[in-house]
C-alpha cells in the first residue's frame, strides 16, 4: 500500500511523492514537465493566460530587455500601471488583484515575485544572444515561439511553471543541435 | 546554417621595461573578479589570493658581491596565469575542471572543480589559488560584487581568467549584436580589455587577439618575439620557457643601460 | 572626439534599489525572489551596465573616472578615456591607480556613518538624530556665537578645497566672520613656494616626462603618491618605450630606495637633506664647462659664472652629499647632454628644514638645459578659466597648526568655541609632540562632516556625515593640471547609500537658516546650483571641448564627458632665471638614526587605511601588508642583532616612542630607518583600527625655515631591539617563487 502510494501519489516533495514514476516518465517518454516543482503561488495572481493569451501582448512588451540584455527582466510596477491606471479588471477576483497592484504603486512598494526559472550562480545565461539566434534562424517566427522553446506555452499557464529541466544536459543538447558553442567558458566563468 | 564563428587567440604582452610595480593592476583585478578580501590572516598563512601579483626581486649590480646597499637593485615583474597552450595544470585534474579552449584560454570550470589542488601543485608559475574559506563580505560590501563573475565557494580553485566575462561580453556586443570583429579599439572603447590592462598606468600590460593581424600584441610580437624576430633588440621571452609550457603571456625584458655586455638571444 | 563616443550617460533619472547579489553555494533567500521595483527608472535594467563619468577624489590629483553602475550599484571604476589628466593618448584609454580602484569600497564600507549623530553630554555616547535636528543644533550654536560677537571663534577645517566648494567655503567663512584652515598632512607648501620663486607661477607646473630624454628626480615619488601619480605613470611608460628607438633615462636621487627609485636606471644615494647641494654642484659642473644655456648660466650666477658656484665643486662637496665627485660629474654631464632633460624634486627633499633651498636649486637646473616651458621639460598651467576659482582654498603651512594648538590649549588670544571638520583628520596626522588632540578637547563644540568615524570625528559632538564622492556633486581643477585649462565635474553616480547629505548643500542650508548677510552671500538652494552657475560661465566662453547652443545641452555635455577643457589655452609663461640659492644645510635633532617616513603607495598618509583592498595591497618594495614596519639596513640589522619581524623600539628625539617589526631591507642605507605612514588608527572602521603604528607620532615638529611647512623628514631617532618578535605579514613567500628565474634583462651598451 505504502509503496503504491509512494509510486503514484504526486506531491511537491522531491524524494517521495511520485518521484519514481516521474523519472520513469522522463526517461522513457520524455514527459519532462512532470519532473519540476509545481507552479509557485505568487504575491499577485497575475495571469499570463489573460495577458499573453487573450490579449496577445507580445512577451517583450513587459519583459523589456529580453532582446537586448542578460535578463528578460520583470516589469516595474509602474509599467503595469500604464494600462491598469484605466483597466480595473473584470470580475471581483481580478478587481481585487488589480487593486493590490495599484496599492503597491501608491505605496511605492516593490513586488517580490517567487522565481520560477533559476539557474545556479556558476551559470552565466544571457537571453539576448539566444533570442537573436532564433530570430536569425527564422525572421518570420514570432518572438513568442522563441520564448516557448525554453519557457513552454506560457500563455496557457494561469500560474507559470518550469517546463524544461534547464540543467546542463538540456542546455548542451540544444547547443549541439544548433551548433552553438559548447565550450565550458561559454557559460561558466 | 552553420555560422562560422570568428577565431581568437588571446594573448598578453607584459613590458617589464614599463612596469613600475605600482599595484594598480592588483587592485583592479580584485575589484573586477570578486576576489575575497585578503585579510592579514591570509597573508600570514600564505593563502592570500592575487590573480595578478607583482613580484619584486633584489639583484646585485655587481654579481660577484652580495646584494646589499649600495650594490643592489630591485626589479618588478607582474605574474598572472600564463594561459599555457601546453598547461601542466590540465592533465593532472582528475575531473577535467581545467582545460584549454580554442581561444587559447586555460579555463577553470568552477562547478567541476572538487578541490584536489593537484593543478596548483603542478603549476610552475604558482598562479592558482585555493579557496580555503567560504567567501564572506560584510553585507554592504556585497553591493560592489560583479554580477558577471561567479563567486567561488569554499574548496575550489581559482585563477586569472584574462577577464573572460569581459571577452564574453565583447563577443556578444561587438561580434553578436554589431556583427563586427573584436579589435583592440572596440574592446578599449567598451571598457572590455581585462581589468588589469585597463588600469595599468604605464601601459606595461598589453592584451589582444593574435588572430587579428592589426592588434598591438601582434605588432609587439613581430618586433620582439624571438620566434618571429631575430634582432638583438628583440626583448621578448616567455617565463620558464624551457618547461615547454607554451605560455600565451609574453614578457618584454627590462632594458638596463648599465650592463655593458651585449647578450644575444640563444 | 564626439560627445557620445562611448556609452557615457548623464544622470538621467534616479537610480534604483535592490541589487541581485550572488552568494556562495547555498541559495540565499533574495535569489529565490525576483523583484518588480515600484518605479521605472531609466538606468535600472538588470544586466545592463551604465557608465557615468565623474572625478576621482581618493587623492588630490583629481583624475577623470568612469563608474560602472548596474542596478543602482557602483561596481567598478575605470579611467575616463576623454579626461586629459590620466589619458593615455597612444592607447586611447585612461588609467587609474590602486587607490582610485578602491573607491567603490569607500562607498559600500560597512562602517560608514549612516546618519547624523549627537553626543549625549551625560553618557558621552553618540545618538542618532534627524538632519533637521542636527542642523538646528549647528545653526543654534553658530547664531549664538555670532550674536555674542564671537564669530571669529568659529573655525572651519577642511582639506585644501578646489573649485566651487572652495568658493562656497570662502563665501561662508567670509560672510560669517569665522576662519578657514585647510589641512594637508604631507603639505606641498614648499613645492608651491619653490615654483613661485623659480618660475613666478601660482599653479604647479606639468612635468612632460613623456617627451624627456633624461629625467633626474630628487626625492619625488612620482610613480607612487606624489602629486599626480597616474598622469606621471602614463608619461613614464612613454619615457621608457613609447618612442621609436629612443628610451628615456631616469635617475632618482634620494636617501632611501623607494618604489619610484627602484624603477630608475640609476639610484643615487644622498644624505637626507643634501639634494639641493647636489643640484648646485651639478650646476657648477655645467656652468664651469660651459655646457648650459649661456643666458641662463649668466642669470643663474648673477653674471659671475662658475665663480658664483665655486664653493660647490664636486670634489669639495661630494663628501657632504654622500656620493662621489665622479658621480656628480656624470650626472651633470648627462643632464646637460641628453636634452630635453628634466629635473624635478619633492617628497622628502622638500621635507627638511632647508626644503625650499633644495627645491629652488633643483628646479633652477631646468633653466640651464632650456627645459623651462619646453617640450620634454617643465610646462606651465594657465590660470583657471573662470577667474577666482580656487585651486587650494585655505591651505596653511604647519606653523599655523602649531599656533592653533597653542590657541586651543590656552584660549589666547581668542578661544575657539566651535570647529567644523570636513575631509581632514589632523588628530591622526599631526605630530604627537604638538599635542593637537589634547588641545582640541578644550573646544566646547566640535562638528564633523566625516563619512567615516576617523580620529577627529570620534572627538566630535555633532556628526553630519557627508556623501562619498560617488554620491555627490562637485567640480575640480586638477592641481597640477595637464598644461591647459581643465575643469572636471563630479556627479552622483548612485543614490546615497546612507542617510547622508552633501557638505556643500549643508553649508548653503545653514547659511539660509542663519539668515542676514550670510543668506544674502549664499543665495543658492543647492550646491548643484552653484556648480551650474559656474558652468554657465564656462558655457559663455563658447570654446573648449564642449560647446553647445544652449546651457542645458552644455551641462549635459560636460557631465557626459566628465568635464570641460580647452587644449588651446596653455600656460605660456616664459619666466626668467633667478640667481641660484646659496647653500643651506638641513638641521636635525640628536639621534643615531635618521627617520624617513614615506607615504604608503596604497594608504598614502592614512586616508586609504579604511579600505580592505588597500590594506591588502602589498608595498612594492617589501610586499608587506596590513601593518607598519620599519625598514633597516642589513648592516644595522647585524649590528643590532635583529632579523625580520623583531620588534624595534623607535624613540624620537622628542621622547615619543613606537614599536614596529623590523624589515631588514637590502637596499636600505645604513643609518636610516624608513617607516610607512598611514596606519595606527584608533578609529577608522574595522579594517583600520588598532593596526600598526602611527608614524606621524614620532615626528619632531620641525619646520622648513622659510615656508614654515612641516619638515617631516627631519626627525632623528634611536632604535632598540625589544627582543619580541612576530612574523611580518607580506605577500612575498606566499607562492614558491624560487621556481621562477630572475627577471631577464636586455644588456645593451651604455650611451
Amino acid at each position: 500500500m505504502l509503496v503504491f502510494l509512494w509510486l503514484v501519489v504526486p506531491g511537491p516533495w522531491p524524494i517521495t511523492g511520485g518521484l519514481a514514476p516521474r523519472v520513469f516518465a522522463h526517461y522513457f517518454w520524455g514527459v519532462e514537465s512532470t519532473l519540476y516543482r509545481p507552479a509557485p503561488d505568487q504575491p499577485l495572481a497575475f495571469s499570463h493566460v489573460t495577458h499573453a493569451g487573450a490579449l496577445e501582448i507580445n512577451c517583450a512588451f513587459c519583459h523589456r530587455t529580453v532582446e537586448k540584455e542578460e535578463t528578460a527582466s520583470v516589469p516595474a510596477v509602474e509599467q503595469c500601471i500604464f494600462c491598469h491606471k484605466i483597466i480595473s479588471g473584470t470580475g471581483d477576483a481580478a478587481v481585487a488583484e488589480v487593486q493590490k497592484l495599484r496599492d503597491a504603486f501608491q505605496e511605492e512598494k516593490p513586488l517580490n515575485w517567487v522565481r520560477v526559472h533559476r539557474l545556479p550562480d556558476h551559470v552565466q545565461f544571457v537571453h539576448e544572444p539566444h533570442i537573436r539566434f532564433f530570430a536569425q534562424q527564422d525572421p518570420a517566427a514570432p518572438l513568442e515561439a522563441t520564448c516557448a522553446t525554453c519557457h513552454g506555452d506560457v500563455k496557457t499557464m494561469t500560474k507559470v511553471k518550469q517546463v524544461r529541466s534547464l540543467k546542463m544536459g538540456d542546455c548542451v543538447n540544444c547547443h549541439k543541435d544548433y551548433n552553438a558553442p559548447t565550450d565550458c567558458a561559454a557559460c561558466h566563468y | 546554417m552553420v555560422q562560422e564563428r570568428p577565431k581568437h587567440k588571446w594573448t598578453m604582452v607584459v613590458d617589464i621595461d614599463r612596469c613600475s610595480g605600482c599595484q594598480a593592476c592588483v587592485v583592479a583585478c580584485q575589484a573586477e573578479n570578486n576576489i575575497t578580501i585578503n585579510e592579514q590572516r591570509d597573508f600570514l598563512q600564505r593563502r592570500a589570493k592575487e590573480w595578478i601579483r607583482i613580484e619584486r626581486y633584489w639583484e646585485a649590480i655587481d654579481p660577484s658581491k652580495p646584494a646589499e646597499f649600495p650594490n643592489v637593485k630591485a626589479r618588478f615583474i607582474p605574474i598572472m596565469c600564463q594561459q599555457c597552450d601546453n598547461a601542466p595544470c590540465e592533465p593532472v585534474c582528475p575531473v577535467y575542471a581545467t582545460y584549454h579552449n580554442n581561444e587559447g584560454l586555460n579555463v577553470q570550470v568552477y562547478n567541476r572543480c572538487v578541490g584536489t589542488r593537484y593543478c596548483a601543485n603542478n603549476c610552475p608559475y604558482q598562479v592558482r589559488f585555493f579557496n580555503f574559506w567560504e567567501p564572506v563580505w560584510p553585507e554592504s560590501l556585497r553591493n560592489q560584487l560583479n554580477p558577471d563573475v561567479t563567486v567561488r565557494s569554499r574548496g575550489i580553485m581559482e585563477k586569472c581568467t584574462f577577464c573572460v566575462q569581459r571577452l564574453s561580453r565583447a563577443r556578444r556586443t561587438i561580434e553578436g549584436r554589431r556583427g563586427k570583429r573584436i579589435t583592440d579599439e572596440s574592446m578599449t572603447e567598451e571598457n572590455l580589455m581585462p581589468a588589469c590592462v585597463m588600469a595599468c598606468p604605464t601601459g606595461a600590460l598589453v592584451f589582444g587577439d593574435r588572430e587579428d593581424p592589426k592588434s598591438r600584441v601582434n605588432e609587439l610580437l613581430k618586433e620582439h618575439d624571438p620566434r618571429q624576430a631575430k634582432s638583438v633588440a628583440a626583448r621578448g621571452y616567455r617565463v620558464l620557457e624551457d618547461l615547454t609550457t607554451e605560455p600565451n603571456v609574453v614578457y618584454l625584458k627590462k632594458v638596463d643601460p648599465h650592463l655593458k655586455k651585449v647578450k644575444a638571444h640563444a | 572626439m564626439g560627445v557620445t563616443r562611448r556609452r557615457f550617460l548623464t544622470m538621467a533619472g534616479v537610480s534604483a534599489m535592490g541589487a541581485v547579489i550572488f552568494g556562495g553555494c547555498r541559495v540565499p533567500d533574495r535569489e529565490v525572489l525576483i523583484q518588480s521595483p515600484a518605479r521605472l527608472p531609466e538606468d535600472l535594467v538588470t544586466g545592463i551596465d551604465n557608465w557615468y563619468a565623474s572625478t576621482c577624489h581618493q587623492c588630490p590629483a583629481g583624475c577623470g573616472i568612469l563608474v560602472r553602475v548596474m542596478e543602482g550599484r557602483a561596481k567598478k571604476i575605470e579611467g575616463n578615456p576623454d579626461h586629459p589628466l590620466n589619458h593615455d593618448p597612444v592607447l586611447h584609454m585612461s588609467k587609474t591607480c590602486a587607490r582610485g580602484q578602491a573607491g567603490v569600497q569607500l562607498l559600500y564600507h560597512p562602517d560608514r556613518i549612516q546618519g547624523p549623530m549627537r553626543r549625549d553630554r551625560a553618557t558621552g555616547e553618540l545618538l542618532p538624530i534627524s538632519w533637521e535636528e542636527a542642523r538646528a543644533e549647528l545653526v543654534g550654536r553658530l547664531r549664538e556665537l555670532r550674536d555674542r560677537g564671537a564669530s571669529d571663534t568659529v573655525l572651519v577645517v577642511t582639506e585644501p578645497l578646489r573649485g566651487h566648494l572652495g568658493l562656497l567655503a570662502r563665501e561662508f567663512v567670509k560672510a560669517y566672520g569665522g576662519q578657514h584652515m585647510a589641512f594637508e598632512a604631507l603639505e606641498e607648501t614648499v613645492l608651491r613656494e619653490a615654483v613661485k620663486r623659480v618660475f613666478d607661477q601660482d599653479r604647479l607646473p606639468d612635468l612632460d616626462l613623456a617627451n624627456a630624454e633624461y629625467v633626474i628626480s630628487f626625492g619625488s615619488g612620482f610613480l607612487e603618491t606624489w602629486l599626480s601619480p597616474v598622469r606621471y605613470g602614463v608619461a613614464y611608460g612613454h619615457l621608457r618605450q613609447g618612442r621609436e628607438a629612443k628610451r628615456g633615462y631616469f635617475v632618482q636621487v634620494e636617501p632611501r630606495l623607494s618604489a619610484t627609485g627602484a624603477n630608475a636606471d640609476d639610484w643615487v644615494y644622498v644624505k637626507p637633506g643634501m639634494e639641493g647641494l647636489l643640484a648646485l654642484s651639478m650646476a657648477y659642473v655645467i656652468v664651469s664647462q660651459g655646457l648650459g644655456d649661456q643666458e641662463a648660466s649668466r642669470l643663474l650666477t648673477r653674471g659671475q659664472g662658475a665663480q658664483y658656484l665655486a664653493a660647490y665643486r664636486p670634489q669639495d662637496v661630494a663628501g657632504a652629499i654622500g656620493t662621489t665627485p665622479e658621480k656628480i660629474e656624470e650626472l651633470a654631464l648627462d643632464f646637460a647632454a641628453k636634452r630635453p632633460s628634466l629635473a624635478i624634486g619633492g617628497g622628502s627633499a622638500a621635507a627638511h628644514t632647508n626644503g625650499l633651498f633644495n627645491l629652488t636649486a633643483i628646479y633652477s637646473l631646468n633653466y640651464l638645459v632650456g627645459s623651462v616651458g619646453q617640450r620634454g621639460g617643465i610646462l606651465f598651467n594657465p590660470a583657471p578659466p573662470v577667474a577666482g576659482l580656487p585651486v587650494a582654498e585655505g591651505r596653511v603651512p604647519f606653523d599655523r597648526w602649531q599656533e592653533l594648538t597653542g590657541r586651543l590649549a590656552s584660549g589666547k588670544p581668542r578661544p575657539v568655541n566651535l570647529v567644523v571638520f570636513r575631509g581632514a583628520n589632523p588628530v591622526h596626522s599631526l605630530p604627537q609632540a604638538l599635542g593637537f588632540a589634547d588641545a582640541l578637547k578644550n573646544v566646547p563644540f566640535i562638528v564633523s562632516f566625516s563619512t567615516m568615524m576617523d580620529e577627529t570625528a570620534a572627538m566630535a559632538d555633532l556628526i553630519l556625515p557627508e556623501h562619498t564622492y560617488l554620491e555627490d556633486w562637485g567640480d575640480d581643477l586638477p592641481e597640477p593640471g595637464p598644461g591647459y585649462e581643465v575643469v572636471s565635474y563630479q556627479q552622483p553616480v548612485v543614490r546615497p547609500f546612507h542617510n547622508t547629505h552633501s557638505f556643500g548643500d549643508e553649508l548653503i542650508m545653514v547659511a539660509k537658516e542663519l539668515g542676514g548677510s550670510l543668506a544674502q552671500a549664499m543665495p543658492w538652494n543647492s550646491f548643484k546650483e552653484v556648480l551650474q552657475a559656474g558652468a554657465r560661465k564656462l558655457f559663455e566662453l563658447n570654446r573648449g571641448s564642449v560647446t553647445a547652443p544652449d546651457f542645458d545641452s552644455f551641462w549635459r555635455g560636460v557631465l557626459q564627458r566628465g568635464g570641460w577643457w580647452d587644449t588651446a589655452r596653455r600656460g605660456l609663461a616664459r619666466p626668467l632665471p633667478k640667481p641660484l640659492p646659496v647653500r643651506e644645510d638641513p638641521q636635525f635633532t640628536a639621534g643615531e638614526y635618521h627617520l624617513l617616513p614615506f607615504a604608503s603607495i596604497s594608504l598614502t598618509e592614512g586616508r586609504g587605511a579604511a579600505l580592505p583592498w588597500l590594506q591588502a595591497t602589498p608595498d612594492p618594495m617589501t610586499t608587506a601588508v596590513w601593518q607598519t614596519w620599519a625598514e633597516i639596513s642589513l648592516e644595522d640589522a647585524r649590528k643590532l642583532g635583529v632579523s625580520e619581524g623583531d620588534f624595534l623600539e623607535i624613540t624620537s628625539s622628542n621622547g615619543t616612542s613606537l614599536e614596529a617589526p623590523a624589515y631588514p631591507n637590502p637596499a636600505a642605507p645604513p643609518g636610516i630607518i624608513a617607516m610607512p605612514l598611514g596606519q595606527g588608527h584608533s578609529s577608522l572602521g574595522r579594517y583600520a583600527e588598532n593596526r600598526g603604528v602611527n608614524t606621524f607620532m614620532l615626528l619632531q615638529p620641525a619646520t622648513e625655515k622659510e615656508t614654515k611647512a612641516l619638515a617631516w623628514a627631519a626627525t632623528r631617532v634611536t632604535v632598540r631591539n625589544t627582543g619580541r618578535r612576530s612574523r611580518i605579514s607580506k605577500f612575498e613567500g606566499s607562492v614558491r617563487v624560487e621556481a621562477l628565474h630572475e627577471v631577464e634583462i636586455v644588456r645593451v651598451t651604455k650611451g
